[in-house]
């Protein structure tokens, strides 16, 4: 269980960074910064402002195929071992009460987003229809939007060396399309939409049903919300723990991930 | 720390699976230093994301004209849904796949096939009100499958080995050559003659002398190839029937035999073994027994989908029955979802409990029951009807068959107790035991349903929970509530069954659905809609040609013949010995049984190959026990003199081969199929090569893949059915057969002329749709009607409506026999090593060899406490060994086992654990799993590769070190068992089919 103590003593220096990058963002004040490209109104900086884009999980469809996974992977080329979305599938319960729990995840787009006061560059911010975009010409991967995120869904991409994370595929967006994890979406449990549109499907969903968001007591009001999450699997959200990492170090399988991928698809 | 172990061993819940969910504040301590720049992406915001295929602003839809979006067909597993493929102009190469809106494998609601193919487009975005209708989605396997295209591991030259057969040394050989020495044979490895294809197809001598009827010489050609992915209708009929063998086995019996075999005696039709799903839209109540929807099973996304719909908005309410909690479930459900524990082989007891309870609680659909014919079912405005009230003789003289005038079925009639035409009786006497007088002659007879309830009452039904570790009160649980929704109730199964009691496992579960007689029903069971006619249609019939031989023989697998037609069987009779047993098992009611060619050919019964062609097969890895076969294919005296695998990739099996020839792969190839049985409306799915093969060619330009070299190999060999005129136009035209779209092509123009011909292709849609390089062979070979052709291939196929899925509270395509309460051709047969007869009903049986000897006592508990299962995997196949991406989603497999029992031996999360059983061993971490019956080990399928870049391989005197990734996980097949009463690989008793669930095995650590 050496990999467990290795994990946990690295969160507990994740959370030493994030106070810092607290006190850094306050002094750096974030959101004054400039940014080209936002300044200009281009599309893909500020988005279209009549909207208010959000994604509702519908975990009753959910059954865990991973495909919006994959589908992010190739669609966002993603660098290897890293995950913009992904579903986390538990066993709640023992035998033989046992029930299968499955919480897709990914960028929660917040409201009040923790990763955007803390960007020293302003490289990250929230355009108007509301998706927290990376602006990677900008980001010096500093690593404090990292540290900031109560949820853990940025990483820092190994390739650009810039953080990184999801973006609701504005690149699809912007075009009119959905984003690929939730075209690909075998049960549907993934709707994307806008919420100032009263006839959206998000917008009907998010009237009929009770939703939640993960971690509202953190304060950021995301933007993803959830159909029918159980609290049992929101407390595992900390204490989960996968073998894979210790099968791929005992295969030694990490130099060949970067030789056998494909590197251009 | 503490705390979170303690909690995780009584298991608080465990991550069961995926992609290495890892707080990605691991990677914070790799940020990047100022100086240190990374590459620049693409674009600022949009990262390294390729550019939209098209857009819709203001209405307006505009194409990108970078990209290429083409139709196509997945192989990422045996589903074969249909996929939109976005290809980058510039380098060919395949961007990303989506599903195919038009198709009911990707979509439901799919579009109605009138919709424009830009409407196909704009139908999936953010401007419809509901972009969600119509999304057409595709698994993770069918997201990243297409990265095997570029897997270095790939062949694209054919291959001669050098070397031992299996030591996975080859060089690079010209097709000419290949094909030349194939053909004639020789001294081709230095290690003796060889027989070549040419000396082999020899129709005239006898394979084995002392039986005639086993056929010629040319049965000792065996092509083993895979799930029918869309060219069996070239391979069977082109190749193997104009070569003259009757030697053609797909995969089935290594995949779900039992399954098909089981619903085939239900159904009556062992010859074209049709299949039954549920139909999840409207069911009420679903019962999965060893298949779970949204984890596994055929077609898997489509099950997946309903089943999210028909459980969140729907009336759905179901429990999957299996050893292992699956991803049918979900805790967001509540009780509209649950779970039945099951031992492993324990399913059998389970439904004999059931039907127990169901018959003698009087819970079964009486009227239905007692409808004797097809008459009688239409006078009563029934869906469908069973034979549970004909009389099955019990006498000695014509035991087990169905009393009979002449062709006229006899049934009692339940209005004054006379023996009457079935046809003449609208409700029969459905039970009775006793005597009958039939033109002065006295028959001892049961009706069917006599005989099922007896065989239901053989055991108790706390010998059943016993056997199958689910409570009696769970039993009757399920019992009241299966009959209780009317004819909206359905029962599902598939792998879960493949044990040695499978067949009548699969049997007893669809015997459920007779009792409440849910078949052609909505909300029940459907035997599928069905495809537009392909191969032999309108235009042309592909299937035959001038000079077919008739095909005849035994085939090497033993199926299809009884051994009682055997002159081995006449013999002994004759010299009256008791013909029991024979020399080994036969197989009169499977299909084909591929995992017994490869000893049958060695212990030359029936008879001995010389050749043996594999495409796409993978039996070594698929196949339980498969280890035990790896020695006879390696010594090409023991049972393949000449081995020649079609394979893009050298897989565990190819690996054994002498020559391996290349094919296509994914979207390069050409094919045409149908759909599975979870669809209710007529389907057809193509596929042409919508990028360029990548492998060597012939001199005419044509890409090295299994239609080509077949059809080379048959010119070659002066087979019938090639080159000028081999082609057969109903008009009365005949066509040359040189290339592979001088086959598919007309197959599609079948397909595009059934029935009412569909309407001609515009030039716009033609553009959109990425075929404009077909223009001209289309308008060659379909002359008049190719932008019919056109409009085919610009949807990816052909489809009805789901508006004509029902005809009001009955499916528009229904299953046109009856149900087979008790079927008289398996009543009627043998065993061939015990001579006992097979039971013509549903009927419990314990783990067991074929002669019959139970596993209780050849693997006592003391020995193997366990029992070990494989599982299907929701990512993870078979077919996707050489996608390295998909690793990335789902890295590897584990010996999952429940914390109890981890407790019980001593273990823990992470262990390094052997499992061993009889005849063969795995090593593997052990994960701990609350989801799992105690007492069992669940391994999943699709890792621990040998082949597909698992291994070295050396390739004209260079290596290509094999990949830990690819070798990572475990395979259960090494545990498969031997049956020793017949020196074969453990299978079901009476179709064959591979046992891979419910192994008695041993566990312990490494270390």
């Amino acid at each position: 269980m050496s990999e467990k103590n290795s994990r946990r003593s690295f969160l507990r220096q994740g959370f030493g960074i994030a106070a810092l990058s607290g006190l850094a963002a306050t002094s750096a004040s974030a959101l004054s910064l400039q940014n080209p490209g936002r300044d200009a109104g281009e599309m893909r900086y500020v988005g279209d402002k009549n909207k208010h884009l959000v994604m509702v999980m519908d975990l009753r469809k959910c059954i865990g195929c991973q495909a919006c996974t994959a589908a992010c992977k190739v669609e966002n080329k993603v660098p290897t071992s890293q995950y913009r979305t992904f579903v986390l599938e538990t066993e709640i319960g023992e035998f033989p009460d046992v029930r299968k729990g499955f919480l897709p995840q990914l960028c929660n787009h917040c409201d009040n987003p923790s990763c955007v006061s803390v960007c020293p560059t302003g490289a990250t911010f929230k355009r108007k229809d509301g998706v927290v975009v990376v602006d990677n010409t900008i980001c010096w991967g500093c690593g404090y939007c990292l540290s900031a995120c109560p949820y853990d869904k940025r990483y820092f991409n190994t390739k650009t060396k810039t953080a990184d994370k999801c973006n609701f595929c504005v690149q699809r967006v912007d075009q009119g399309l959905l984003p690929a994890c939730v075209e690909t979406c075998v049960g549907g449990a993934r709707v994307f939409g806008d919420m100032n549109d009263k006839t959206s499907e998000v917008y009907h969903l998010l009237h009929t049903f009770s939703t939640t968001v993960l971690k509202p007591e953190q304060g950021n009001k995301p933007q993803v919300f959830y159909i029918g999450l159980d609290n049992k699997i929101n407390e595992l959200l900390n204490s989960t723990q996968s073998l894979d990492d210790m099968v791929k170090k005992h295969d030694g399988i990490h130099a060949e991930w970067s030789k056998t991928l494909i590197k251009e698809m | 720390m503490e705390n979170s172990r303690r909690n995780f061993l009584i298991g608080t819940g465990i991550v069961a699976a995926s992609a290495s969910i890892v707080g990605y504040k691991d990677t914070l301590g790799a940020v990047a230093l100022l100086k240190d720049k990374g590459e620049r992406a693409k674009d600022s915001i949009y990262f390294n994301a390729s550019a939209a295929e098209f857009s819709v602003k203001n209405n307006t839809f505009s194409p990108n004209e970078h990209y290429t979006m083409a139709n196509s067909t997945c192989n990422g597993c045996t589903t074969h849904c249909g996929v939109r493929v976005k290809i980058e102009k510039e380098s060919g190469k395949v961007v990303r796949v989506f599903g195919n809106p038009f198709h009911p494998l990707s979509s439901d609601p799919w579009l109605p096939y009138a919709t424009s193919i830009e409407q196909s487009f704009t139908f999936l975005t953010q401007t419809q009100h509901e972009p969600n209708a119509y999304r057409s989605s595709m698994c993770a396997r069918g997201n990243v499958a297409f990265d095997k295209l570029n897997d270095a591991f790939r062949v694209l030259k054919p291959l001669k080995r050098v070397g031992k057969r299996g030591e996975n040394k080859w060089v690079e050989i010209d097709i000419e050559q290949l094909l030349d020495e194939v053909v004639k044979g020789g001294n081709l490895f230095g290690e003796g003659d060889v027989e070549g294809l040419a000396a082999t197809r020899d129709l005239e001598t006898l394979i084995n002398p002392d039986e005639p009827s086993f056929g010629s010489r040319a049965n000792g050609l065996c092509i083993i190839g895979t799930a029918d992915e869309g060219r069996q209708n070239f391979i069977v009929p082109r190749f193997v029937q104009s070569y003259g063998t009757v030697n053609f086995m797909g995969h089935t019996s290594i995949c779900g035999l039992s399954m098909r075999a089981g619903e085939a005696a239900y159904l009556g039709d062992f010859k074209k073994s049709p299949h039954l799903k549920p139909d999840f839209e409207h069911c009420e109540y679903l019962l999965s027994i060893g298949t779970a929807p949204g984890q596994a099973g055929n077609p898997f996304k489509r099950q997946g989908k309903l089943l999210s719909e028909a459980r969140t908005n729907g009336r759905l309410k179901y429990a999957t029955v299996l050893p292992m909690q699956s991803n049918a479930d979900t805790i967001a459900m509540g009780d509209k979802s649950s779970w039945i524990p099951v031992l492993p082989g324990g399913d059998l007891a389970f439904v004999m409990g059931l039907l127990q309870i169901i018959i003698e609680k009087d819970m079964y659909n009486l009227s239905y029951l007692s409808i004797p014919s097809e008459k009688a079912k239409i006078t009563l405005k029934e869906a469908s009807w069973t034979n549970a009230t004909h009389l099955v003789i019990q006498d000695e003289e014509g035991f087990g068959t169905i009393l009979k005038e002449g062709e006229m079925i006899l049934v009692l009639d339940s209005a004054d107790n006379q023996l009457k035409n079935a046809d003449d009786v609208t409700q029969g006497v459905l039970e009775y035991s006793g005597e009958v007088i039939l033109k002065g002659k006295i028959y001892t007879v049961k009706t069917a349903f006599t005989l099922l309830r007896e065989s239901a009452n053989d055991y108790t039904l706390d010998m059943y929970a016993k056997e199958s570790g689910v409570s009696v009160a769970k039993m009757q649980e399920v019992a009241h509530e299966f009959c209780s929704h009317g004819r909206k109730v359905a029962i599902d199964c598939h792998g879960g069954t493949m044990h040695t009691t499978g067949f009548y496992t699969t049997y007893a579960i669809m015997m459920l659905g007779a009792m409440v007689g849910n078949l052609n029903y909505k909300g029940g069971m459907s035997a599928g809609g069905g495809k537009f006619k392909d191969f032999a249609g309108k235009q042309y019939n592909l299937l035959a040609y001038k000079g077919k031989p008739q095909v005849k023989g035994a085939r090497i697998d033993k199926a299809r013949m009884p051994y009682e037609k055997t002159n081995e069987f006449k013999a002994k009779k004759e010299a009256g010995i008791n013909p029991y047993p024979a020399k080994d098992a036969w197989y009169p009611l499977a299909a084909a049984l591929e995992s017994d060619v490869i000893s049958n050919s060695a212990h030359q019964y029936p008879y001995a190959l010389k050749t043996l062609i594999s495409w796409n097969a993978n039996f070594i890895y698929g196949q339980s026990g498969s280890e035990h076969i790896k020695a006879l294919l390696q010594d090409p005296k023991k049972a393949i003199p000449l081995f020649i695998a079609i394979d893009p990739f050298i897989n565990e099996t190819s690996k054994y081969a002498d020559y391996i020839v290349p094919d296509s792969v994914l979207f390069e190839t050409w094919g045409a199929l149908g759909v599975w049985a979870g669809c209710q409306t007529k389907v057809s799915t193509i596929r042409f090569p919508i990028i360029k093969p990548a492998q060597a060619t012939f001199k005419n330009g044509e890409p090295i893949c299994m239609d080509s070299f077949l059809i080379e190999l048959g010119k070659k060999l002066g087979l019938p059915g090639f080159g000028k005129g081999a082609i057969k136009g109903e008009n009365g035209e005949n066509f040359a057969f040189d290339r592979p779209h001088d086959f598919y092509i007309r197959a599609f123009e079948n397909i595009a002329m059934d029935g009412t011909p569909v309407p001609d292709c515009s030039d716009e849609e033609i553009e959109l749709s990425g075929i404009s390089a077909f223009k001209p062979l289309l308008q060659e070979i379909c002359k008049d009607n190719w932008k019919k052709t056109a409009y085919v291939m610009a949807r990816g196929g052909r489809y009805e409506d789901k508006t004509k899925s029902y005809n009001g509270e009955w499916l528009s395509h229904p299953y046109k026999g009856n149900i087979h309460i008790y079927n008289e051709e398996l009543g009627t047969k043998k065993n061939a090593l015990n001579g006992k007869r097979y039971s013509g009903v549903p009927k419990y049986y314990m783990q067991r060899t074929a002669m019959g000897q139970d596993f209780a006592s050849l693997y006592p508990k003391a020995k193997f406490p366990l029992s070990a299962f494989s599982y299907k995997s929701n990512v993870l196949s078979q077919a996707m060994a050489s996608s390295s991406l998909l690793k990335e989603i789902h890295y590897t497999t584990y010996v999952d086992v429940n914390p109890k029992t981890a407790q019980d031996f001593g273990l823990k999360h992470g262990d390094l654990v052997k499992v061993s059983s009889a005849n063969g061993e795995v090593s593997g971490y052990l994960r701990l799993r609350n989801g799992l019956y105690p007492s069992t080990i669940g391994i999943e399928h699709g890792a621990g590769r040998e082949g597909e870049g698992a291994v070295d391989v050396e390739i004209n005197g260079k290596v290509l070190k094999g990949l830990a990734m690819r070798r990572s996980g475990v395979n259960i097949n090494k545990l498969g068992l031997l049956d020793h009463s017949r020196a074969a690989t453990i299978s079901d008793f009476v179709v064959g089919s591979n046992a891979r669930q419910a192994i008695p095995v041993a566990i312990s650590k490494i270390g």
